[in-house]
């Protein structure tokens, strides 16, 4: 009795191992789990990447798993807090603001790339953000390099010309609002009350974030932060600005043609060249300076970079092919700006065709070649642990900037709640 | 004698059916929802960020007391829990009781159309009345068709309508939910106690009041502790309205929010958001035990 | 009697200005979401009330993205198997509590009430570690277990109980049946109306479900249909016209249930509650 037991579960457990076998053998074919959000933008991207590198390493393959980005940053939290390694991917996408939340942490979970990677090819500031105790952390990726995109017949209509809107400041640009708007009665721009991105737009522009370099709050001493909710409160004043409730609504602003500009990330250019019945209609400048001390007219809003679990099992082929990919294909980049319109941060790549070719959309103007330009003038800043806190305190605070209450005043509430949160 | 001895065996065999009746229910509420709740309430005596926490004691509680944030959802959670849930419980009893009434015309059709909204998923929502309510929506437009507003109402960028929108937009999801159970629950009445209230001549509004409300007290209580529940925990709306933000100015901020963000956007707390959560455990159990004794009271 | 008739009249045609105007109200985001659905990405975010003539590219379009067959199976597996779980784990609980009381299971009862009040957010992490421990991550059971002993449920089936005539149990038992043939052969098919209406709930709750699946799904095989709408949704420009097409598509089924189960209503309301 005892022996026909033994001896079946010996059988079962043989089964099992051959299931087992074959497992291993269909796992030499090294699969790479990736994490990503967006199907016509990274997980097409990262196809792409997978395609390539296929080719000289038959052997790996690509599992890209797409989910939305809360999604992501979601599923990355739970299983990172809860010690579950084989719940993770090999590769996850993290979108910058957040990167130093995770590195900070979860000490040990991300897999350093300083060894392998040559990161003097890339934007300054996109290798900042990924570096923790003098390590590189990530690949980076897409760029959320901004400029000013503005309807040039809008502007013709009320007297001006495309040199007006190059490197203005936000007095200017508000001057020039005000007489599209006398002229055309078209709004300036589209302004999602509830949302923080213009301000950090306009504070990167000035070289300054919600944090300094150590990490502490700067908040009621930052005067690119102080600068820029004068500006946007400026803006509101003025009257030339079309609310919004939402991203789609905001996108609705522009796509449906009732204002004159848009002040974003580069990533927009694909939803706004979707409108072919506004094709030649477009220019591309750089985005306004806050006229303070140090301020540029170059910035970013948003953009990922790609990270490598420690614990993954296809660690050296995943960081292998992100360096064979991400960091030396020049003409991946051409590929992915053609077919994606994104922009990526190795400046190298901007020497290729797809960056020179002019686009007929915006008139024949070279917008990648200046996007890229202005990619490597972007000011450099730490954009720390707690930006989504931040981020949630001064959206707090903005109805109140919108009934005019004083930027000092707001500033202290800002700060108020920054350091009840990171405590 | 004969009776009393078998008492015991009564008993017995009460007791072994009550257990085989209710174990598998048991064994896997206890294995999927005390332990892991018991896990959060060790959790939420840790301070410290993401997996480096320690023992604090009550440190997160008296963070509870300096936190601005969680003072504003809590006033919120409240002002949602005390305005929508009557709303929303007396809309569906009265929508009920007018369809409990088997000569109606279309009776199914308005009871299928009242209890549709439930059944969207959260993203269709979401999607949906965004763009309703936008400055410039169908709603807004309909409004000032019928000049009831003369300028567009900022539904989602002012304070005071993001929560009227808010309470809108659950009471649209939920009131037909809670209207099936009222109705299903008048169904199960027995008929002929209507029939002989009828013969005694009590008025329709009579019958309503002293046959059907008295019969499905059980049903209102169950109601009534659902929508507590669900509106002291109310997330998917707010989240999904909002962009996660509970804005403008936190004014949509819940204390479900406000635990998510803690938990996955904010730095990792997971100790402060368990804090957080007991705090909605002990407003419910209240709330929960008051509904209990206010209904039995009358009995 | 005149007079009667005319109150009669008032209020019958008081009630269906009410019905028609709730009724109205409840359905015209579906309405919206069909506009919605025939509309190319920019008719949406601008708002075009009207049909539009985009359907079938984006019914392409959704169909291209997406496995839908896959993702229909997953979700109608998840979701059938644990409604007819959780019916069958919480009408035995709910019965047992009502049936055989004591005081120790109704202790047990009011401690299990509790449970309910604790939100989600809160076991996710925990409840995610049992499943890491269990290996269980990425598997359909992880997204049915934590769902089929449902505290509200069993809550909802002992309300329910309370209506059901002890004569019905009592003469049963004098016919010598069992308490499981009671059960099964009388409780159950007496309470079909009640099973009905848990039956669209619990379908309807497990099918929209979201949090919980996207936590413990992991791959594109085992994906639910909330995740890939949500994931549509959350593109950098999403293509409005395909999400709406999805949310119909997912919608779809709810509905379906919901219709087909409204005749089980009809019929326990016809009258075996006797």
């Amino acid at each position: 009795m005892y022996y026909t037991v033994t001896s079946r579960l010996a059988r079962v457990i043989g089964l099992a191992m051959g299931v087992s076998v074959l497992a291993v053998a269909a796992a030499q074919a090294k699969e790479i789990t990736v994490w990503c959000w967006d199907p016509n933008f990274n997980v097409a991207i990262m196809k792409e990447a997978g395609e390539r590198y296929q080719k000289t390493h038959p052997d790996v393959t690509l599992n890209i798993v797409d989910f939305a980005k809360l999604d992501v940053e979601q599923k990355l939290q739970t299983a990172l807090s809860s010690g579950v390694t084989d719940a993770l991917p090999d590769i996850v996408l993290i979108e910058d603001y957040g990167a130093q939340k995770y590195l900070q942490s979860f000490p040990g979970a991300f897999a350093a790339l300083s060894d392998v990677v040559d990161y003097s090819g890339f934007a300054p500031y996109k290798v900042q953000l990924m570096t923790m105790d003098g390590k590189v952390y990530g690949m980076p990726f897409d760029s959320g390099v901004t400029g000013m995109y503005y309807r040039k017949d809008y502007l013709e209509q009320a007297g001006f010309k495309p040199e007006d809107m190059q490197g203005i400041t936000w007095d200017r640009y508000i001057e020039i609002g005000k007489q599209i708007e006398a002229k055309t009665g078209k709004k300036m721009m589209g302004l999602d009350p509830n949302d923080a991105g213009l301000i950090r737009i306009m504070m990167q522009s000035g070289g300054q974030w919600y944090f300094d370099a150590e990490g502490k709050p700067n908040i009621v001493g930052n005067a690119a932060l102080k600068a820029a909710l004068e500006t946007e409160g400026k803006l509101i004043a003025a009257g030339i600005t079309k609310p919004a409730t939402g991203w789609a609504d905001w996108v609705g602003t522009f796509t449906s043609g009732d204002v004159a500009s848009v002040i974003t990330g580069v990533w927009i250019t694909g939803t706004v060249k979707a409108q072919a019945d506004q094709s030649n209609k477009w220019g591309v400048a750089p985005i306004p300076s806050l006229g303070i001390e140090g301020a540029s007219n170059a910035s970013n809003l948003g953009g990922s970079s790609w990270y490598v679990l420690e614990s993954s099992a296809e660690k050296a082929e995943a960081i292998d092919m992100l360096n064979e990919i991400y960091a030396k294909d020049i003409d991946f980049y051409q590929k992915i700006l053609q077919d994606r319109g994104a922009v990526g941060s190795l400046l190298a790549a901007r020497g290729g065709a797809a960056y020179e070719a002019p686009d007929a959309f915006f008139g024949g103007e070279k917008v990648w070649q200046n996007f890229s330009d202005w990619l490597a003038k972007v000011p450099s800043v730490n954009y720390g642990v707690f930006t989504n806190e931040a981020d949630a305190a001064v959206t707090a605070q903005l109805p109140a900037l919108t009934k005019g209450t004083p930027v000092d005043e707001v500033l202290k509430a800002i700060d108020g709640e920054v350091s009840a949160q990171i405590q | 004698m004969a009776v009393l001895q078998a008492g015991g065996g009564v008993r017995r065999y009460y007791n072994i059916n009550g257990w085989l009746f209710v174990a598998p229910a048991l064994g896997l509420i206890g294995v999927f929802m005390v332990y892991p709740i018991l896990w959060s309430l060790w959790m939420s005596f840790q301070t410290g960020k993401g997996l480096t926490t320690k023992f604090g004691g009550f440190a997160n509680i008296i963070r509870l007391w300096n936190d601005p944030v969680f003072i504003k959802a809590l006033s919120n959670t409240t002002i949602f829990f005390v305005i929508q849930v009557p709303i929303m419980l007396f809309l569906a009893l009265i929508v009920a009781a007018a369809l409990n009434n088997p000569k109606l015309w279309g009776r199914s059709f308005f009871r299928t159309a009242i209890f549709l909204p439930c059944v969207t998923s959260l993203v269709a929502y979401s999607v949906l009345f965004k763009s309703m309510f936008a400055a410039d929506g169908v709603v807004n437009g309909a409004l000032q068709a019928l000049h009831i507003i003369s300028s567009p109402i900022p539904w989602l960028t002012d304070p005071f309508w993001a929560k009227v929108l808010i309470i809108i937009a659950i009471t649209w999801r939920w009131t037909g939910y809670n209207m099936i159970f009222y109705l299903s629950a008048m169904q199960n009445i027995d008929k002929s106690i209507y029939e002989a209230a009828r013969i005694d001549g009590i008025s329709a509004r009579g019958r309503f009041l002293y046959i059907t409300i008295p019969m499905l007290k059980p049903v209102i209580l169950f109601t009534m502790v659902t929508s507590t529940i669900g509106t002291l925990q109310l997330f998917d709306e707010v989240y999904n309205f909002t962009e996660g933000k509970g804005g403008p100015s936190n004014e949509t901020l819940t204390l479900s929010l406000y635990i998510y963000n803690l938990t996955f956007k904010f730095m990792p707390s997971f100790g402060y958001a368990a804090t957080v959560s007991y705090v909605i455990v002990v407003m419910v159990a209240l709330l929960a035990f008051l509904q209990f004794y206010a209904t039995r009271e009358r009995d | 009697m005149l007079s009667d008739r005319t109150t009669a009249l008032l209020s019958s045609i008081a009630t269906y200005l009410l019905l028609g105007f709730v009724s109205f109200l409840s359905v015209f985001p579906f309405l919206w979401m069909a506009i919605g659905a025939t509309n190319t990405s920019i008719d949406v975010i601008n708002g075009k009330p009207t049909f539009g003539s985009a359907l079938m590219t984006n019914i392409t379009g959704f169909f291209t993205q997406v496995d839908v067959p896959l993702v229909f199976w997953n979700t109608a597996k998840i979701a059938i198997v644990s409604t007819i779980l959780t019916l069958a784990i919480s009408s035995l609980a709910g019965y047992g509590f009502e049936m055989f009381r004591s005081r120790v299971r109704e202790r047990i009862y009011q401690f299990m009430l509790l449970t309910l009040f604790i939100p989600f957010a809160a076991l996710m992490i925990p409840l995610f570690i049992i499943m890491g421990r269990a290996g269980l991550i990425n598997t359909h059971i992880a997204v049915m277990l934590p769902v089929i002993a449902s505290a509200f449920m069993i809550f909802y089936f002992r309300q329910s109980t309370k209506a059901f005539p002890s004569e019905l149990r009592d003469a049963a038992k004098v016919d010598g049946l069992k308490e499981w043939q009671i059960f099964l052969f009388i409780y159950v098919p007496v309470m079909r109306s009640t099973y009905a209406a848990a039956f669209i709930i619990v379908f309807m709750l497990s099918w929209n479900n979201y949090l919980w699946p996207l936590i413990v799904l992991q791959s594109n095989d085992t994906k639910t249909i909330t995740l890939v709408i949500s994931s549509l949704a959350s593109a950098y420009y999403p293509d409005y016209g395909v999400v709406l097409v999805g949310t119909v598509i997912a919608t779809l089924p709810t509905l379906l249930v919901f219709f087909l189960m409204q005749k089980q209503f009809v019929q326990g309301m016809l009258g075996s509650v006797k």
